[in-house]
């Protein structure tokens, strides 16, 4: 079994010589501690030969200066929320857990500042940001559980990005352990800087593969007076797509979110929250506009209109934070739903051009069709994000022509303008298809910046490149 | 001439913002035809660095001296000091050309060898072959172009106004200054600019000893050549009781107005003050007055760069024209219409292209009448028009006002 | 410095490389007329040097083969805009060839259903805005400079501008880039998509790394909905640190203004003169602010902002009435820059930014620094952001120039020493390299140069600037 092939790889000494470095009391060996530890929200395993959990920059340092000594594969972990396998230790290793370094270590709000270590939660943050009438926009459906660190190692997009762009926005400096255990600073705590390259905005989305981030500090925004959400239920795609039109481009209404849902997601919800939805609903989108009372009101009931005048079959307007909460459960739900359908899903989360979306919404069903797999998609549609859901059961015959289907779709996607991911991340669950999207040189020169940085290749090997 | 040319070059930051007016930067976006690289070559000159060449004289006469820069440049750079030096560096290290060194040294300045060379060539002007409108090639006084330019007239407008129209009791009485375009083509602005005044119950002489303002000397360094005529349009001028110069030319309004007292110095100070571009001066000096009865056409008005950049008139025209038509503005009313000077006939290309955007301006305005103060502009816009079968008509502002003007109010008793 | 026409064999390699180019772009495309070599011999730092040739492609391929000839020869390449930079970027201190880039101006699509468009680099900035205001679109960026200055050289230094603290600057509008790297081979990075994470982020490693890694020959930008309305409020102070408080009273009330621009008493005093309405003695410090958002919100805001700046004791408030009193509102304040000459005819442009807690500190540092007052010290700029531009004005007296280097120097070690940076937004250039190593430490500045070797091994483009 993997394990114990990993296992052998890391020599007493070794482990010694990290106790010693880090305390043993932050290092785990026991293969219960492992396990937990092997895997992300993709459902992908691999067990670390140790799992480490720091608690400052220097026992990171530490850590990934003995890994380097000795060839160990390092993995970086947040909370293990990622959808592209970036925290899986695929060639074993260690598991840097930095779920401990969780402290917002400075918030400064007449500079619009905070700091924090990596493992803060989102969540938690925002909150915490709230607390000052402070706002930090990104908005993963995970918010509530994965980390700033693992944020900012995907670029997290989120629900808020049509208004507020994405967490790489909010990245002003960071405090990075090199693969060689040394500390860098880049950027600064000014909101503007420009000194020498952008190292900072590099790092942002490294998906760990380049150095461990250790300390964050992320811009806020002053916290919006009020968010008004509406609910939209349509017929079907086309109506959608119609609604958005008119509310972003004809209009220029410029939503905090707009998501949309396709029926296939609808019937896996139904049921699952409060909000009962149309029998036949075959597509919703959930609004949120934020701003101060009169203008919130105001978006919310021109949106509404729109969505009535492209024959929106049912609209609720949330008049209660309760009610916003309802509405955004139905929308939250979504993907754990899935798993109602089947119990493998694979995920993808593909960008198009607003324009195309209609056209590769089409093409996805269709090979869908052909390959009789079931494909349910949602997504940020302002910004013509999808996320494509891949829904089968598990087995070698179905895994195949999964695979087939996923090319597929990423080439189509590629062939239209698009990007094949647009927030998750490449980790290793997509780390093949990069070639359909960026030139062979292109990914040279990003190999030999790996390089650079990771002569040895430890950090979160197997990731974005294969 | 070269006042302080030399310290006005340091005095330039190398912003960059005269790039976004230099008409001719906007066409070609060459470093070398905006104020910025004319003034670092300057310095270059200044510092030894580069001697005159063919291309710098190109690249000198490759300005329109619109002075548009000059209204935008943050650090106050008196780019026409800068681009007069070298105007007049390239005359005193290259040469003029023959012909035109003739015309500016010899001609220029005797009202009679112009005359007669001008009517020598509006003799043979009928041995050129007649084309649109009644327009012809190679109006010997812009002997190089390859442009179409309005017959000559038949009586210049000096001719026509040896005698003053003496008033009754006039309200003031004002000297006309000419100009060459007015004086030999477009001789029915003069009397638009008489009748109008007369009219409005103003007297109007016309002084006969009156030259050329030094315009087409200066445009090519010839300094000198401007100083004669500068010295006896003086003369002409001050020996006159005069309350007011009028000028229906933006371009001569500049050299008489504001050249002069560099060219004169001090002294002409006095009359400079008492120098109005036409609709300047009626709308200073009769504006609440004269009553009209609006033109049923819908005019726009294209601001002459002499007027507009050199002197900020704007309004005044604007009111005029107001009171005597529909007005309508155009966009970008105050690009350069491309005309002009040396620079029509060594980039008569970029020519053409500001034409073109001048007459699409107009056309989106849908005015049926362009107007403007300047007969060097009423010739290039009218050139711009007479070759597409527009029906869109040329004028000076004058003349509209003229039509509208009705014979009641202050000019009733006349 | 290293001309590479000035020895024997050199000057055959000066005439080889000519012809090539000559050959390969045609010979219109290239000038080496010492006429033509002075206007592309400085940018907006006044700064001189002479480059031996002047490239002005027309297309990627031109700027390609270009680079091609330039690395075989390994000579040196200095892209350049609008040549408005005020950190010397633009400035071909070595020799060799200056691409200018405003030859490639081309919007090349503007796609109002995708919020997104394309242009080449030499467009400008203003021109562009407008066209796409044309589809009720707006790009922020929006540096003082925006009317003559280029988007490639807003790319390249990462401008900012005035709308930063609400809308960010030039990098948080840059989706993709096409670049050609120093040997000549073209690269596509980012996606004109409103997202990607496709592998690392070169884009914005190449954005603000002025033109000393390569040459954009195409940007993707990303827009968003015009505003439907802005309202521009002027606040004057007689007291400077009012007027901070009062900025930080705006955005305590959880407003982000469009822009609030800070001007000091020698910076009013500079500019006095140039607006429609002028600016009284009595004026110590001015605050312009601009609202921008839809009728709703801005009739909330205004009167938030407005009696923010009175509780913070400003003695007048003149809320815009016309569209032309806010533009002369903002005329003057883009003259600012160039009408300090009329201060002393000497300028050290710095561009510091400090969180902004620590603005009223920082100035009292400056003023401590200058306390014998023999150089004037001028003092603007995005307050909202922390983002001052101190200006070190100075004359021909002896001794002043060694003077003003020397109080730059302090002001600079005050800056980091409060946690700020050396560059808000101009850039380094050769003018700040100097200063780079305050700010960042030796690993950083190492791993910089790595990138620098990596991307150009031979050290063509621009060289000089950046790193000392
Ligand atoms: C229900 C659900 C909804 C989701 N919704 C969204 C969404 O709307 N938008 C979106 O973008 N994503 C979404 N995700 C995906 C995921 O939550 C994000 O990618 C998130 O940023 C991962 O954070 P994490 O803390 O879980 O990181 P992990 O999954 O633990 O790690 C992610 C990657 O970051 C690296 N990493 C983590 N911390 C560090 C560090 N400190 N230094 C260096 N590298 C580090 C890891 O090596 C790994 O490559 C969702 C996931 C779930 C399960
Ligand atoms: C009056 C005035 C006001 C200003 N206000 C501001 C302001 O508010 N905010 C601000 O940030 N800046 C400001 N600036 C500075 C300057 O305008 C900006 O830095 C601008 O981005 C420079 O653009 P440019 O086209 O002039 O570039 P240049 O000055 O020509 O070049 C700047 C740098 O970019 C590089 N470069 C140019 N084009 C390319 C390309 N296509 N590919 C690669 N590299 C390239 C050059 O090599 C150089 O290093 C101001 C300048 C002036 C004169
Ligand atoms: S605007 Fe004035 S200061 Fe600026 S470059 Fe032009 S001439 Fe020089
Ligand atoms: S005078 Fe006119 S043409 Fe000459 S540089 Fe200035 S703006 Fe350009």
């Amino acid at each position: 079994m993997k394990q114990e092939t990993h296992n052998n790889k890391i020599q007493a000494k070794v482990f010694e010589e990290l106790c010693d470095a880090i305390g043993r009391e932050n290092v785990f060996d026991n293969i219960e501690e492992r396990v937990c530890y092997s895997f992300d929200a993709t459902k992908e395993k691999s067990i670390p030969d140790l799992v480490i959990r720091p608690h400052s920059t220097e026992q990171v340092s530490n850590t990934v200066s003995i890994a380097n000594q000795h060839n160990i594969p390092i993995c970086p972990r947040g909370a293990g929320t990622g959808l592209s396998g970036g925290s899986v230790p695929i060639k074993g290793g260690i598991a840097l857990d930095l779920k401990n370094m969780n402290r917002i270590v400075e918030l400064n709000a007449r500079d619009l500042t905070v700091t924090v270590e990596p493992g803060v939660v989102t969540k938690d943050l925002q909150d915490e940001a709230a607390k000052h009438r402070l706002f930090y926009p990104p908005e993963p459906g995970s918010a509530g559980f994965s980390t700033i660190g693992g944020n900012v190692a995907e670029c997290t997009g989120g629900m808020t990005g049509m208004k507020y762009g994405v967490t790489r926005d909010y990245v002003l400096a960071l405090e990075i352990v090199l693969p060689d255990g040394s500390v860098i600073n880049t950027g600064s705590k000014t909101l503007r800087s420009v000194a020498g390259y952008d190292l900072t905005r590099f790092f942002v989305g490294s998906e760990g593969t380049l150095g461990v981030l250790t300390k964050i500090t992320l811009k806020l925004l002053p916290l919006p007076a009020k968010i008004g959400t509406v609910m939209s239920y349509f017929k079907d795609i086309d109506s959608v797509l119609n609604a958005t039109d008119s509310i972003i481009v004809k209009n220029h209404l410029h939503p905090r979110s707009l998501e949309f849902v396709d029926k296939t997601c609808i019937g896996a919800v139904r049921g699952s929250a409060e909000e009962t939805i149309p029998e036949e609903a075959g597509a919703f989108l959930l609004i949120d506009v934020d701003g101060n009372e009169k203008n919130v009101a105001n978006d919310i009931s021109r949106i509404e209109a729109l969505c009535r005048e492209n024959s929106a079959l049912k609209t609720s307007i949330a008049k209660t934070d309760d009610e916003r909460d309802a509405l955004w459960d139905v929308r939250k739900s979504v993907s754990p739903s899935l798993f109602k359908i089947a119990s493998m899903k694979f995920n993808d989360d593909f960008c198009v051009p607003r324009s195309k979306v209609r056209e590769v919404l089409k093409k996805v069903y269709e090979l869908g069709k052909t390959y009789s797999i079931q494909v349910a998609a949602f997504g940020h549609i302002g910004e013509g994000h999808i996320h494509l859901n891949v829904i089968y059961n598990d087995g070698k015959e179905m895994d195949l022509s999964v695979h087939k289907l996923v090319s597929q779709i990423l080439k189509e996607v590629v062939l239209i303008g698009g990007t094949i991911t647009s927030e998750h991340g490449v980790g290793d669950a997509k780390a093949e298809f990069i070639g359909l999207e960026l030139a062979p040189h292109e990914i040279e020169i990003m190999k030999d910046l790996k390089k650079m940085f990771d002569p040895k290749g430890i950090m979160n090997p197997g990731k974005i490149f294969i | 001439m070269s006042t302080d040319w030399k310290t006005e070059v340091d005095k330039c930051s190398k912003c960059g913002k005269c790039h976004t007016v230099c008409p001719v930067f906007l066409e070609t976006g060459d470093e070398s035809m905006v104020s910025r690289g004319r003034i670092s070559l300057a310095e270059a000159l200044r510092d030894k660095q580069i001697v005159y060449t063919d291309k710098l004289r190109d690249y000198v006469y490759s300005c329109k001296k619109c002075m548009r820069c000059r209204t935008v440049c943050p650090s106050g750079v008196d780019y026409e000091v800068i681009i007069s030096a070298l105007l007049s560096g390239v005359a005193e290290n290259m040469g003029i050309p023959l012909l035109p060194r003739i015309i500016f040294r010899y001609i220029l300045p005797r009202r009679i060898l112009f005359d007669l060379m001008l009517k020598v060539s509006s003799k043979i002007q009928w041995l050129i072959p007649m084309k649109r409108r009644g327009q012809m090639r190679h109006l010997p006084l812009l002997f190089m172009g390859k442009r179409w330019i309005p017959t000559l007239a038949k009586k210049t407008a000096l001719q026509k106004f040896r005698k003053t129209k003496k008033l009754k009791n006039p309200k003031m009485r004002v000297g006309l200054f000419t100009g060459c375009l007015i004086n030999y083509i477009y001789v029915d602005i003069a009397e638009a600019v008489v009748d109008v005044l007369n009219r409005m119950n103003i007297e109007v002489v016309v002084p006969q000893g009156q030259l050329c303002c030094g315009t087409p000397s200066s445009t090519m360094g010839d300094f000198k050549s401007t100083k004669k005529l500068a010295d006896v349009n003086k003369e002409v001028f001050e020996s006159q009781k005069l309350d007011a110069i009028v000028t229906a030319c933006a371009t001569c309004t500049k050299a008489i107005k504001m050249d002069y007292l560099r060219t004169l110095g001090p002294s002409w100070q006095s009359m400079s003050d008492k120098i109005y571009d036409i609709s300047e001066f009626i709308d200073k000096y009769c504006g609440d007055e004269y009553e009209t009865k609006p033109i049923d056409e819908k005019v726009t008005y294209h601001d002459p760069c002499h007027l507009l950049w050199v002197r900020g008139i704007s309004d005044e025209p604007r009111n005029v024209l107001k009171k005597s038509s529909d007005f309508v503005e155009m966009d970008q009313a105050g690009a350069c219409c491309g005309g002009g000077g040396i620079f029509t006939i060594i980039h008569y290309d970029l020519t053409l292209k500001m034409l073109e955007r001048k007459v699409a301006s107009i056309e989106r305005s849908g005015a049926d009448t362009v107007a403007t103060n300047c007969p060097g502009c009423v010739m290039q816009i009218a050139d711009g028009f007479a070759g597409k079968n527009s029906k869109i008509k040329t004028t000076h502002s004058i003349q509209i006002l003229q039509k509208a003007l009705v014979d009641s109010g202050i000019n009733k008793e006349k | 410095m290293k001309h590479f026409k000035k020895t024997k064999t050199e000057s055959k390699k000066h005439q080889k490389v000519l012809n090539e180019l000559i050959m390969v772009l045609g010979g219109e495309k290239v000038l080496s007329a010492i006429e033509d070599r002075i206007c592309y011999s400085y940018d907006g730092t006044k700064q001189k040097a002479l480059p031996d040739i002047v490239v002005r492609p027309g297309c990627t391929s031109d700027v390609s083969n270009t680079l091609k000839i330039a690395n075989k020869y390994e000579i040196p390449i200095y892209a350049r805009g609008a040549g408005t930079g005020l950190t010397g970027g633009a400035v071909p201190l070595m020799g060799g060839i200056v691409l200018d880039l405003k030859s490639m101006n081309r919007i090349i699509e503007i796609c109002p259903e995708d919020f997104v468009a394309t242009v080449e680099p030499g467009v400008v900035t203003k021109h562009f805005q407008d066209e796409i205001a044309k589809f009720d679109l707006f790009y922020p960026p929006d540096p003082s400079s925006a009317a003559f200055s280029t988007i490639g050289g807003n790319v390249a230094e990462c401008a900012g501008g005035i709308t930063g603290l609400k809308y960010g600057v030039t990098r948080d509008y840059i989706l993709a880039l096409e670049i050609v790297l120093s040997d000549g081979s073209v690269i596509n990075t980012g996606r004109k998509t409103l997202r990607s994470v496709t592998g690392y982020d070169l884009t914005r490693l190449f954005i603000g790394s002025e033109g000393t890694l390569g040459v954009f020959t195409r940007i993707t930008v990303k827009l968003i909905p015009k505003p439907k309305k802005i309202e521009t409020l002027a606040a004057y102070f007689s007291d400077r640190d009012d007027a901070i408080d009062a900025a930080d009273l705006i955005i305590d009330n959880n407003i982000l203004p469009r822009t609030l621009e800070f001007m000091d008493q020698m910076t009013i005093s500079a500019v006095r003169g140039y607006g429609e309405a002028p600016i009284g003695e009595d004026v110590k410090a001015l605050l312009l602010i601009d609202i921008d958002g839809t009728e709703e919100s801005i009739s909330h805001e205004l009167p938030v902002v407005e009696n923010a700046c009175k509780e913070k004791k400003a003695f007048k408030t003149k809320v815009a009435e016309t569209p032309r009193e806010r533009e002369s509102i903002w005329a003057v304040r883009r003259s600012i820059s160039p009408a300090l000459y009329n201060i002393a005819p000497h300028k050290i442009n710095e561009d510091i930014c400090v969180p902004r807690s620590k603005i009223k500190e920082i100035l009292q540092k400056v003023d401590q620094i200058n306390e014998h007052q023999t150089i004037y010290i001028a003092n603007f700029g995005h307050i909202g952001d922390g983002n001052i531009h101190v200006n070190i004005m100075y004359n021909d007296d002896p001794g002043q120039a060694a003077l003003a280097e020397s109080i730059v120097n302090k002001i600079m070690r005050e800056v980091v020493a409060v946690g700020g940076t050396i560059s808000g937004e101009h850039g380094i250039g050769n003018k700040k390299s100097q200063f780079m190593e305050l700010e960042i430490s030796p690993k950083e500045l190492a791993i910089m140069k790595r990138f620098k070797g990596f991307f150009d091994p031979k050290g063509i483009m621009n060289p000089g600037k950046m790193f000392i």
